[in-house]
């Protein structure tokens, strides 16, 4: 596909020429080069490796797509339950796990205490779907009817044994805070492409599975070293979308414009007297503003949208804050080509009644990501639109608490997990990765974290060791010091 | 509004700046000689020292280029890397000038590639010799003559006769002084954090007409605001915050600490003692119950209480975590980066890292706080005065009641009382110290050699005789001859006030660190804060009564050409006010800021639902729901605000304050649309919009004076007739607007407490709140200048 992102930048930019200073914008990237010297804030001391070169390129490789829709599942979803079938595990529910799949792993200290670790094998039935015969759970049927779209990893592995590190490696490239998320990372490398909205939007939704759900961490979508107008922006179901968006009661739009104009006006009688070219970056970034309170409540109206469309996502799609509600909102900000799109389901910590809590999360998301998938194909935007869905780690094969036959329970299980790409650049109805026969140990192609982080920018035109930022002099990446692009999984 | 910007417009402008560019910049940019500390080492370090460093695992070809020696020395190939004048006969040029591909130097693979203009400096360096020079910050603070400038009768004090000098010697010349209601607004947004008001200004002038200025400098330094607004500096260093931070990020309660960096500012605590409490409050003689509160500072980390982690890995991820926030706050060193192996650039072993780190490893503490809410041990009990009155109020109570059962009920309530009194988190050392290990790759379970607690040897040695511990530690970090501790503090210091350190990386002092940009006067001002015995507040007086501060804060086209981030000083401090001032200074305005100082956090307005979108569902791990408060709480100073960290005040977070998870010593300043819809917005300034207009109109004066009193409380200066129009003109049209709409008006004024007042009608009221809004959004109202 021929799309350039350093000429889209270019004309967004009003065909100035570029410089790496372009590259800080963000939101506020239209609005020339005044503001973006008020964006680097501390004297333009932060500085680009191979500088130079990256201001010419701007993207390092051909983008195969514009902007990611990650659908993240926050708590880590059990793989057995979902994606990778293990038929064998049947015939040995109940029994030991062999200490030669264990292998003296560490467990968290949840079951570290366990006396026996007894296999559960998965309650629901598998079948294989479409050409590429990928095996889903019966819990997942309309995914399973996507199978030939989706690329799914089963050799996915991470270090991380706890929520907190395991989440924040998956979303900034390390396990302890103060690292760049990765929508900041492309906010600042990439820039936005419409003006009107943020580079980096975050969508947050509830799982009906558990009620006491993980916490999540603004860190996930903070901008750590990097200037914090490149932190993801919530789109909130209660309230104001953006915080602050509205007028206050009783101040109109007419008001509020004739505010604005005089506001305007004052500033520009002071950028005259002190010539500071941040007073002019304020007086767009306020127009921005202006345009934000009429573009974001057009983004977040679904009463234009067709009722096919609305069947599409399942009946949640009209409950405002719903995963599957995220989930159209994500196709309308694909639409509005906004850069990184970032959801979180959250509920999959199913430490204890697993089977009834999988049923319900998988309600949740089964319907409404599959949806989002044949709308955005529908739209011509599933090309250069890059859908993930993952969590942070995967779960134990033995059962945690008490196993019985309807009921078990699953810890958190680092070394091996399943997610699943489609769109963008990544070959659809793969199955790549292979673990042992108990889910515990992966066999063939492992995926590190930090690949799979390296192969998704690769997938926008990046090169992962490129794309830095350096701080207490030092070049920080997203992949920290790792990271393979996976190219097995390239269309 | 032209303006002169010279101090003495006598030649005329353009051909000053004609000269300037010629003379000045061309000749001194690119011929004068190099400087190996400011031209050299910034590229080897950043371009070489990756793998001819300090780290020896990494080190190719046995080759070092951070050691003269290593460099020059020839080894197996014929030619050394560099040859003194030869650079032909200089490996190293070879290697970079190559243009074969496994030849070239640094290598394509690291992707930080050598631009032409780097090439040509290690050319001309060796030429001339290829003199090294020690890192300038590992070396002691040389105080050298003040220099002389030739401009005579500018100078205020000895900060203004080094950056005359250096002004010169680029061919610039100061800019005149600021107007004097600036630079009252001025200093006093750098030492309070809140503007001056017009009447104070006006009686101060007329009672001290020769020296006012100088009189209200010392009443800020005096004043309780300025301990708050220092603090709010300090806070994001000591990462303090109310939440234990990770996943479950529950409440705690060290609102002491917090207080306690209030009043050790106020108090003007010597800053070798302030550092000496905070790192070792605790193994001072007989320590008071404040100086142990003060060594909160190691304690502000995360702590988490998330189930099934593994209590070794997070309980020495809290020394790492000292390790990192003492390197950096107090030497602005990055040691972290030798937690997993040898420092890349600057010459700190891995064992060194570990050294250090004994400091911080022998905390009677866990991994894992178990009792998931609350301060996690070891804590000391803290009464505060809340408690104390209660205790109080219960004894006097249990003293007049009699035997029964209501003495009993009174009794066991005492007793519940005393079991939850308030604690502060402290540091501790074990009685018997922990080992501490060098930890392979920086992992807790692959130990390597034990170590013991001692300080990086690129430093003098700690004193013989002191303990090797935290307090040894701090009497080493004191000590006059340390070559970072003054620095960084009067760095620090100089980056309040002026918006940007002489030492633009305040981070890293290190070899990838920035170059001073007055390293004469970098050092002056250490030293003169030493020989001042440590007073903080004698530095800042220094600093805002220098001409280098007092001068007006606009450019030009060519000035801003010349100096565009205003490095060499050739012209006033101008930069966006913190998030916490521009809250602080908008309820100020609207007459609504409370007072009041310290004692627990408070709560103001936070859209509903924040916290419940992100926290653990069950309130016993989340310390419940943001509930705001009602009355003074809303109105505290921002310093006040309860700090959750994973979901920071969210209008202070939109104006870059960070979320303290770690230690952050310095903020960016962005200028973004989300700002505008929290000044335009967010009900605490609606509110403090409306509460400037109920000031304007409940003084008995005309609409005119009403307005320019607006706008000073605003701007702290008068507006010029075309500002006062345009906002009459404005003013007029929204009373139109609402007195065609009454319901408008009143909903307006629905929100928030401040509604009333005789003498106007609701949609006057309205439409001069609209106004007050207006000037509550100017960008001159935001921006220190």
């Amino acid at each position: 596909m021929g799309y350039d992102l350093a000429s889209v930048a270019a004309q967004e930019m009003g065909g100035t020429v570029l410089t790496r200073r372009h590259f800080l914008g963000g939101l506020g990237s239209g609005v020339g080069l005044a503001a973006l010297s008020g964006l680097l804030g501390i004297g333009g001391r932060q500085r680009v490796m191979g500088e130079e070169e990256f201001a010419a390129t701007r993207t390092h490789i051909a983008p195969r797509a514009k902007r990611i829709i990650y659908l993240f599942q926050s708590g880590a979803p059990s793989q057995l339950e979902t994606l990778d079938y293990k038929p064998q595990l049947q015939a040995l529910h109940q029994t030991e796990l062999p200490d030669s799949v264990r292998q003296g792993q560490r467990l968290t200290g949840m079951t570290s205490g366990q006396k026996s670790f007894p296999v559960a094998a998965s309650q629901f039935a598998f079948r294989r779907h479409g050409k590429s015969g990928h095996a889903f759970s019966e819990l997942l049927p309309y995914l399973g009817a996507q199978a030939d779209r989706l690329c799914v990893i089963n050799s996915m592995f991470t270090e991380a044994i706890n929520h907190d590190p395991a989440i924040t490696l998956m979303q900034t490239g390390t396990q302890q805070p103060g690292r760049p998320s990765f929508g900041s990372w492309l906010s600042y490398g990439l820039g936005a492409v419409n003006q009107e909205l943020p580079a980096f939007v975050v969508l947050i939704s509830k799982g009906s599975g558990l009620p006491n759900a993980q916490g999540l961490l603004s860190r996930l979508w903070g901008s750590g070293f990097i200037p914090s107008n490149h932190q993801g922006v919530k789109l909130r179901s209660q309230g104001d979308p953006v915080l602050y968006l509205s007028n206050p009661t009783g101040i109109d739009s007419a008001t509020r414009r004739r505010m604005l104009d005089g506001i305007g006006q004052l500033n520009r009688w002071q950028q005259d007297a002190f010539g500071d070219p941040e007073i002019a970056a304020r007086i767009a970034q306020y127009e921005m503003a202006f345009k934000m309170q009429s573009s974001v409540p057009e983004l977040t109206d679904f009463s234009q949208e067709p009722d096919h469309v609305m069947d599409l996502y399942g009946p949640e799609v009209r409950r405002p804050g719903s995963f599957a509600a995220n989930c159209l909102l994500a196709r309308r900000l694909a639409e509005r080509d906004v850069r990184f799109i970032q959801l979180y389901h959250r509920g999959w910590d199913q430490h204890g009644n697993l089977p009834d809590h999988i049923r319900k999360q998988c309600r949740d998301v089964d319907q409404p990501s599959a949806a989002l998938l044949v709308d955005l194909e529908q739209r011509g935007l599933l090309e250069d639109t890059l859908v993930v869905w993952a969590g942070e780690f995967g779960r134990t094969v033995y059962c945690q608490g008490k196993l019985t036959k309807e009921n078990y329970g699953r810890d958190h299980h680092p070394r091996c997990f399943s997610i699943w790409l489609a769109g963008g650049g990544v070959r659809p109805g793969l199955s790549y990765g292979m673990t042992d026969d108990f889910s515990y140990n992966v066999l063939e192609n492992p995926v590190h974290v930090h690949d799979l982080q390296a192969t998704l920018l690769h997938l926008l035109g990046v090169d992962h060791e490129r794309l830095n930022f350096r701080f207490q002099g030092r070049y920080y990446r997203l992949t920290d010091v790792h990271g393979q692009v996976v190219r097995d999984i390239l269309a | 509004m032209a303006f002169s910007l010279l101090a003495h417009p006598v030649i005329p402008r353009a051909l000053v700046q004609g000269l300037v560019f010629v003379l000045g910049l061309w000749v001194t940019r690119a011929e004068r000689a190099i400087s190996f500390n400011r031209d050299i080492r910034p590229i080897l370090s950043d371009k070489c020292f990756q793998c001819h460093g300090p780290d020896e695992r990494q080190r190719k070809a046995g080759l070092r280029l951070d050691l003269r020696s290593s460099a020059l020395s020839a080894r197996n190939e014929a030619l050394p890397a560099i040859a003194p004048g030869e650079p032909e006969a200089s490996l190293m040029i070879e290697r970079i000038e190559s243009s074969d591909s496994d030849d070239q130097m640094p290598p394509a693979e690291v992707k930080n590639p050598l631009s032409a203009r780097d090439r040509q400096l290690l050319r001309r360096w060796i030429e001339s010799g290829a003199d090294y020079e020690a890192h300038w910050a590992w070396i002691p603070p040389k105080r050298i003559a003040l220099p002389r400038p030739q401009e005579r009768g500018w100078e205020r004090n000895p900060i203004d006769s080094f950056v005359l000098r250096r002004l010169e010697r680029e061919g610039l010349s100061p800019t005149r002084e600021a107007d004097s209601a600036q630079l009252f607004r001025r200093v006093s947004y750098v030492l309070n954090g809140l503007p001056p008001s017009a009447e104070r200004i006006k009686t101060l002038i007329q009672q001290h007409p020769a020296n006012a200025y100088e009189v209200f400098v010392d009443q800020l330094l005096g004043a309780d605001r300025y301990g708050e607004h220092m603090a709010s500096v300090w806070l994001d260093a000591a990462r303090y915050s109310d939440t234990n931070g990770y996943n479950n990020d529950t409440p705690r309660y060290n609102f002491r600490y917090r207080d306690w960096v209030i009043q050790a500012f106020n108090r003007n605590l010597p800053y070798d003692e302030f550092l000496t409490e905070q790192l070792a409050g605790d193994l001072l003689p007989s320590p008071t119950l404040d100086q142990q509160i003060a060594t909160g500072f190691n304690r502000n980390h995360n702590v988490t209480s998330e189930g099934g982690i593994i209590d070794e890995e997070y309980r020495l991820e809290y020394a790492a975590d000292r390790v990192q926030t003492t390197a950096t706050v107090f030497m602005a060193l990055t040691l972290r980066c030798a937690r997993c192996h040898d420092h890349k650039f600057d010459p700190f072993s891995q064992r060194e890292y570990y050294e250090f780190f004994s400091f911080f490893n022998h905390v009677p503490e866990d991994g894992y706080h178990k009792e998931h809410v609350g301060n996690p041990k070891p804590v000391v009990q803290a009464p505060d005065a809340v408690y104390q009155r209660r205790l109080e109020l219960l004894e006097q109570a249990i003293g007049k009641a009699e035997q029964g059962e209501l003495r009993d009920s009174l009794e066991a309530e005492k007793k519940a009382l005393e079991k939850s009194a308030p604690t502060a988190m402290v540091m501790k050392d074990l009685a018997i110290p922990r080992e501490t290990f060098v930890l392979m790759r920086g992992d807790y379970r692959n130990r390597g050699e034990a170590v013991t607690g001692n300080t990086p040897k690129i430093f003098p040695p700690m004193a013989e005789g002191a303990p090797r511990n935290r307090l040894g530690l701090a009497a080493w970090l004191t000590r006059p001859d340390h070559p970072l501790t003054a620095r960084v503090a009067v760095n620090r210091l100089w980056y309040q006030v002026f918006g940007r350190g002489l030492v633009t990386s305040l981070e890293d002092f290190g070899s990838q660190g920035d170059w001073p940009s007055h390293p004469d006067l970098l050092d002056w001002l250490a030293t003169e804060l030493i020989r001042l015995n440590w007073d903080q507040k004698a530095i800042l007086r220094l600093m805002v009564t220098s001409a280098t501060f007092r001068q007006h804060s606009g450019a030009d086209e060519t000035l801003r050409r010349l100096d565009p981030a205003n490095e060499l000083l050739s012209r006033g401090p101008r930069y966006r006010l913190p998030a916490e001032v521009i809250r602080d200074s908008a309820l100020w305005m609207g007459g609504l800021l409370e007072t009041q100082i310290g004692g627990p956090s408070v709560r103001p307005y936070q859209p509903p639902g924040l916290w419940t979108e992100v926290i653990v569902a069950d309130d016993s791990y989340s310390g419940g729901k943001y509930e705001p408060d009602t009355g003074p709480g809303l109105y505290r100073r921002s310093v006040y605000t309860w700090w959750k960290r994973t979901c920071p005040p969210p209008s202070l977070n939109t104006f870059d304050a960070p979320d303290r998870e770690f230690c952050s010593v310095q903020r960016a300043r962005t200028n973004t649309p989300l700002q505008a819809l929290v000044l335009l917005n967010d009900p605490t300034f609606v509110e403090a919009a409306r509460g400037l207009a109920l000031l304007a109109l409940q003084r008995k004066i005309g609409n005119q004076d009403r307005m320019a009193f607006m706008f000073q409380r605003a701007t702290s200066r008068l507006p010029s007739s075309s500002e006062l129009d345009l906002l009459i003109k404005g003013l007029n049209a929204e009373q139109a607007r609402f007195e065609g709409k009454p319901e408008a008006a009143a909903a307006f004024l629905s929100f928030g407490v401040e509604t009333g007042g005789e003498g106007h009608s609701l949609e006057q009221f309205a439409a001069w709140s609209v106004v007050a809004s207006m000037l509550l959004n100017l960008d001159e109202t935001i921006t220190l200048h």
